[in-house]
């Protein structure tokens, strides 16, 4: 069986036996019409397109049985769960878990594919429907052609999940390509919170992403959504999310990226409501030849609607960022509050950040604004701490995790929390061996 | 659509060669109007835009082969280039440069008459209280008004000084060792399709070279040298000053300027070689038929400062990115800038500031107002290269809306690498609130008073940059704005 | 009566909700009345329906200055006729300065292209910001921009003796004051008493009384004056409490 994802041998074999077949289809020839990202391409300003490669990545098959231990054993990063998934190489490990009474409240926590097959309408009419204004249509038409190892959550009127339901992707042969899908719908006056995480079983295989994820927050829901990015650094990642806020729902969301060699984010959210409060939170700690590309877009398309983005950047060896954001406030969207903030501490003179911040207001009455800054660490402040006796090395990492502190707190969850301030740890000791091998 | 056509980020900049693409300050001018053209000129290049017509200029002006070569050049690069497409507006595709004439000999002006000047442009006169001779040369009635003697006055004590301040026809010639070594590097005719199109065709602008140490106290004004020899459709303007010099350079007045050509594409490059300080001024007010499309950079060696202050008032569309290159240590370069976008206009203006030696340092300061339909874009560019260190960069962008449909777009680009450099940058959007106009009124002003209040108390601080003169009229050419855009 | 503001019978209303039900107040030149009552009972309303603002409707009623019916006028016609508004929370005007500020203000009010006699105008400005106790630097700040509190007030009088009003409505002037910046406020007001201005001052407490003592104490309550009387009631008032008022128009 044939299994590069380009050939149209691969994608046939795969798109017949699924039950959204059709919409693969569609993706498949969307994908095959457009054009790879171009330099001209004012979306892929100061990306690296040397490092966007589509060849040589496969379907590959499910991961042998002491690996699918081993991976499910991993998957447990945070103990305090309403639910649980866990993929590895695009298949399903072990069972699909929800808390019995939220199961008992109509939640539906499903494959994709298992929900095509049970809920057919609602996925007629909440996947992929919005498409991305930010450059990367044809990973999310690649993303659409190979839909598979995708969940659908979905929180009924009034249901309240407190404790997050974590989903973990896991990507484990060398050379995998794989196709991550969220699709998390709060109905009126739901609450919902869930937890994605992108991991590697190790450091060395080669590893393909193309996840996209679709929110939808329904009147007066509230959506708290956290996604954790930390592929191995053999991986390129493209990740394209929607996200639509009714009136009065509330959609957070925190990003943390730290793995991949390249990762591409995009964020689209639509207010859609008046009243809808939606805040963007994003941490990235970018070392070695690590390049991230993060683009955003806050559309404020009903009146009354609040939205804040805060993404921090912190970049050491030569990595680069690109952090490209607009807020768009359409005519008649009036009273809206938006703002949008990006913050860049350069660890070293190699690395490279670029900033893109961009505002179109056609509306008069707003208050909007962004800043954007990049810098190094305060001199003055590491002197201090250094006058108090803490060694250089000692002052540095406490002010660079100080700059990260911010983020990680948004989590609120002291367990992912804890999770995240390890990764963050890991990364920068993983660095400083190298640098004494080096 | 948005933002300037993606750059060649990692090529290092120097003058003419490397930054080609990082540039972007394009300038195309006025549209035809409503006047017929007479037929009959002595030198006339004829319509449209070929090598005959380059040859006929350049044999017009007796230029030396150089110029020829670099005007050929240029028209190749301008037909191989297309439009930019990544910029702001669509209003671009607009222009036919077939249609276009793009000489018309010295003295040589399209006959029309006072009464065929639209009404709005002669209040604008009234209310500005210019003198009668001078609106009517400003309405192009009149080709000349009677300023030869104050500019011959002032030439003479410059020459003193050893100052040249001369069109560019006259430096090429008679000050080729200078003009030569600097004209076309700063802003190379590669840089941009406008920058082509200028470089083939250009005439009238100014050349000044101002000699080492030398302080030129008063400003010198384009309005005084360049009515002498019309007001060109694409004026090329070279400023150096050597060593410690210092000079500033007004060009434009607060009047609307009224011609009848569809298409004004300028260049301005300004070399400020070490301790030496350029200032530009510019107040653009063209009617609001005209396409102002305009490059215009500078280069700052060692401890040099330049500082572009710009106002855009008038035109259709204004495309206008002034930037500096700020290639010496301890160079600072400045963009002052304040757009006022009124019923169907564009004004797409903002600043690149190219960090090319360590401890330099930028300040970028923006200002726009959108009235009704307008629409005021700044877009900008701050480049800190590795390698270098301890440079910084502030950038503040402040939009003011006035109507429910007035829009307002930023588009900044960053890019800083190195050590010990810093970068900050702020934009915001707000609007004239409600209970300011109404603390106002039950103050006894009227609602435009109210409003032209708020305006000018909006860009007050920048309006304090421009020369006395300037500041008082662009106060009162507000208040006319605004006061036409309430009730 | 033309040598007077005589408000009958208004009727005001913010959105669906009545504020000012039939209110009705004389205030002759040469006079001092204050109006005293609880939050929310109708006092700024009076004031910013008076000045025109177009959030309050006025639904029915009349309120004429010297004769002159300013109902429905725009806020810098009723301006120019004579009636000053001091606010109870000074707008700021970025980048006006508050010599330019005053100046069009009274530009505003010569027939239009009168020249303007800027020497006279600094000198008289001056003057007023001495007896004000104000820093002549001032006049280079921006409107209202960065004030403290007091400083606010003390700009508003300023305004006020420069335009030199017919009738000034002082909404809440003391509200946020220190005892000193209150005597200040106090004493430019007394300054301006006289028999060419009518003056209304609206507050809530007492204190400003002490200050500036009144022809007239109008106790407001529920959008009508429900007791006029000396300044002894303003004393009553405060021995009593507002309480005593409802108690009153409940029995």
């Amino acid at each position: 069986m044939p299994t590069e994802i380009l050939s149209p041998d691969t994608f046939a074999a795969q798109q017949n036996a699924s039950p959204l077949a059709a919409l693969k289809k569609a993706g498949w020839e969307q994908f095959q019409q457009l054009p790879v990202p171009q330099r001209t391409n004012e979306r892929w300003r100061f990306s690296n397109l040397n490092h966007v490669k589509l060849e040589g990545f496969s379907l590959p098959p499910a991961p042998a049985k002491e690996i699918q231990q081993e991976l499910l054993q991993r998957s447990a990063l945070i103990e305090k769960v309403s639910g649980k998934i866990v993929f590895a190489d695009g298949h399903l490990l072990g069972e699909v878990s929800l808390a019995p009474e939220l199961h008992a409240q109509g939640v539906i926590l499903e494959t994709l594919s298992a929900a095509a097959e049970k809920h057919p309408a609602l996925l007629e009419q909440y996947l992929l429907k919005s498409g991305t204004d930010l450059g990367g249509e044809k990973f999310l038409a690649l993303h659409q052609a190979y839909l598979k190892t995708g969940y659908f959550l979905h929180v009924p009127k009034g249901v309240e999940i407190s404790a997050p339901i974590a989903v973990y992707n896991w990507l484990a042969a060398d050379g995998a390509a794989v196709f991550p899908h969220a699709l998390v719908v709060a109905e009126e006056n739901a609450r919902v919170n869930v937890v994605d995480f992108y991991l590697s079983r190790d450091e060395s295989a080669k590893g393909f992403a193309a996840a996209a994820a679709d929110i939808h927050a329904a009147p007066g829901a509230g959506v708290f959504r956290k996604v954790v990015q930390n592929w191995n650094e053999q991986t390129q990642s493209y990740q394209i999310d929607n996200t639509h806020a009714e009136n009065n729902s509330t959609v957070t969301t925190v990003s943390v990226n730290l793995g991949a060699k390249r990762a591409r984010f995009e964020n689209a959210i639509r207010l859609n409501g008046s009243g809808s409060n939606v805040r963007l939170y994003g941490l990235t700690v970018a070392d070695q030849d690590q390049e991230f590309d993060q683009r955003t877009l806050q559309i404020h398309n009903a009146p009354d609607s609040y939205s804040d983005l805060l993404y921090k950047n912190a970049l050491l060896d030569r990595a680069r960022t690109i952090f490209s954001g607009l807020i768009r406030v359409a005519p008649g969207a009036q009273k809206t509050d938006a703002y949008q903030t990006n913050r860049n501490l350069l660890l070293s003179p190699d690395a490279e950040a670029n900033s893109l911040p961009g505002l179109e207001i056609e509306a008069n009455d707003v208050k909007c604004s962004h800043g954007a800054t990049t810098g190094q660490l305060d001199t003055s402040e590491l002197f201090y701490m250094q006058a108090r006796g803490i060694p250089k090395e000692t002052a540095y990492e406490l002010l660079v995790f100080g700059f990260f502190e911010e983020i990680i707190e948004k989590v609120d969850n002291e367990e992912l929390a804890g999770v995240l301030r390890t990764f963050v740890q890991e990364k920068f000791k993983r660095r400083s061996a190298k640098n004494l091998l080096g | 659509m948005n933002a300037f056509p993606p750059n060649d980020t990692d090529s290092s900049i120097d003058i003419g060669e490397a930054d080609a693409e990082t540039a972007a300050a394009i300038d195309i001018d006025r549209e035809k109007g409503n006047f017929s053209f007479k037929e009959d000129y002595a030198y006339d290049a004829g319509v449209g835009l070929n090598a005959g017509a380059v040859d006929y200029i350049t044999d017009v002006k007796g230029e030396p082969d150089w110029v020829r070569e670099f005007r050929h050049k240029a028209l190749k690069i301008f037909e191989s280039k297309p439009l930019p497409t990544h910029w702001g507006s669509k209003d671009l595709e607009n222009i036919d440069f077939a249609k276009i004439r793009y000489y018309l000999a010295k003295g040589q002006k399209p006959s029309r008459t006072w009464d065929e000047v639209p009404d709005d442009v002669k209040e604008t006169f009234e209310r500005l209280g210019i003198p009668e001779q001078e609106r009517k040369f400003l309405a192009g009635v009149e080709a000349q008004f009677d300023s030869e003697s104050a500019y011959s006055r002032m030439k003479e004590e410059l020459s003193k000084q050893g100052v040249i301040f001369v069109g560019p026809t006259e430096g090429l010639k008679e000050h080729a060792e200078v003009f030569r070594k600097y004209f076309g590097k700063v802003i190379p005719a590669a840089d941009n399709k406008f920058a082509a199109l200028n470089s083939a065709v250009f005439s009238g602008g100014s050349f000044i070279y101002v000699p080492k140490g030398v302080k030129v106290a008063q400003p010198l004004q384009a309005y005084f040298r360049i009515n002498a020899e019309n007001f060109g459709q694409f004026e090329r303007t070279l400023i150096i000053a050597d060593e410690g010099a210092e000079v500033t350079y007004m060009e434009g007045c607060t009047a609307p300027k009224f011609d009848t050509a569809t298409l004004h594409s300028a260049v301005v490059e300004l070399v400020a070689l070490k301790g030496a300080k350029i200032q530009y001024i510019t107040v653009q007010n063209w009617a609001t038929n005209v396409f102002n499309l305009v490059t215009k950079r500078g280069v700052a060696e060692e401890g040099a400062e330049i500082r572009w202050i710009d106002c855009n008032i008038g035109s259709r569309l204004t495309m206008k990115y002034p930037a500096v290159v700020l290639k010496g240590e301890h160079a600072r370069g400045e963009v002052i800038s304040i757009a006022l976008a009124s019923e169907n206009q564009t004004q797409d203006t903002g600043a690149k500031m190219i960090h090319a030696a360590s401890h330099t340092t930028s300040n970028i300061v923006s200002k726009s107002i959108s009235v009704g339909n307008g629409l005021a874009s700044y877009r900008g560019q701050v480049h800190i290269p590795k390698s270098l260190s301890h440079c910084k960069n502030n950038t503040e962008c402040d939009a003011l809306l006035i109507n429910t449909n007035s829009r307002t777009d930023t588009y900044p680009a960053i890019t800083v690498r190195g050590s010990q450099n810093s970068t900050q940058h702020e934009a915001s959007v707000s609007k004239v609130s409600a209970e300011q106009i109404f603390y106002m009124m039950q103050r006894g002003l009227s609602e435009g008073e109210a409003m032209s209040l708020a305006v000018n108390g909006f860009i007050n601080d920048l309006v304090q940059e421009f020369p006395m003169e300037y500041s008082v009229e662009l106060k009162r050419l507000v208040e006319l704005e605004m006061e036409g855009s309430v009730g | 009566m033309s040598n007077s503001l005589e408000i009958k019978d208004l009727n005001v209303s913010i959105g669906e909700r009545q504020i000012l039900k039939n209110f009705s107040l004389t205030v002759p030149k040469g006079e001092v009345h204050a109006i005293m009552g609880p939050n929310g009972t109708g006092k700024s309303t009076l004031a910013k329906a008076l000045a025109g603002h177009e959030d309050y409707a006025v639904t029915s009623g009349s309120a004429l200055l010297d004769g002159e019916e300013i109902i429905g006028q725009e806020p810098d016609a009723i301006a120019r006729a004579g009636l000053f508004m001091a606010f109870q929370y000074p707008s700021e005007i970025p980048g006006v300065s508050i010599a330019n500020f005053i100046r069009a203000a009274l530009v505003a009010r010569q027939p239009k292209g009168a020249p303007f006699d800027a020497k006279a105008y600094y000198a008289e400005l001056y003057k007023k910001m001495d007896a004000l106790k104000m820093d002549r630097k001032f006049t280079a700040r921006s409107v209202n921009e960065g004030f403290s509190g007091g400083e606010k007030k003390r700009c508003e009088i300023l305004q006020m003796m420069m335009l030199q009003p017919k009738y000034a409505i002082m909404d809440e002037t003391d509200s946020g004051l220190d005892i000193d910046a209150l005597r200040i406020v106090a004493d430019g007001v007394n300054a301006m008493r006289g028999p060419d201005i009518g003056i209304v001052v609206i507050t809530h407490y007492q204190r400003l009384l002490d200050y500036i003592v009144p022809d007239k104490v109008h106790v407001m309550y529920d959008g009508r004056i429900v007791h006029s009387g000396d300044k002894n009631l303003a004393l009553e008032l405060e021995a009593k409490g507002y309480d005593w008022v409802k108690k009153e128009l409940a029995a």
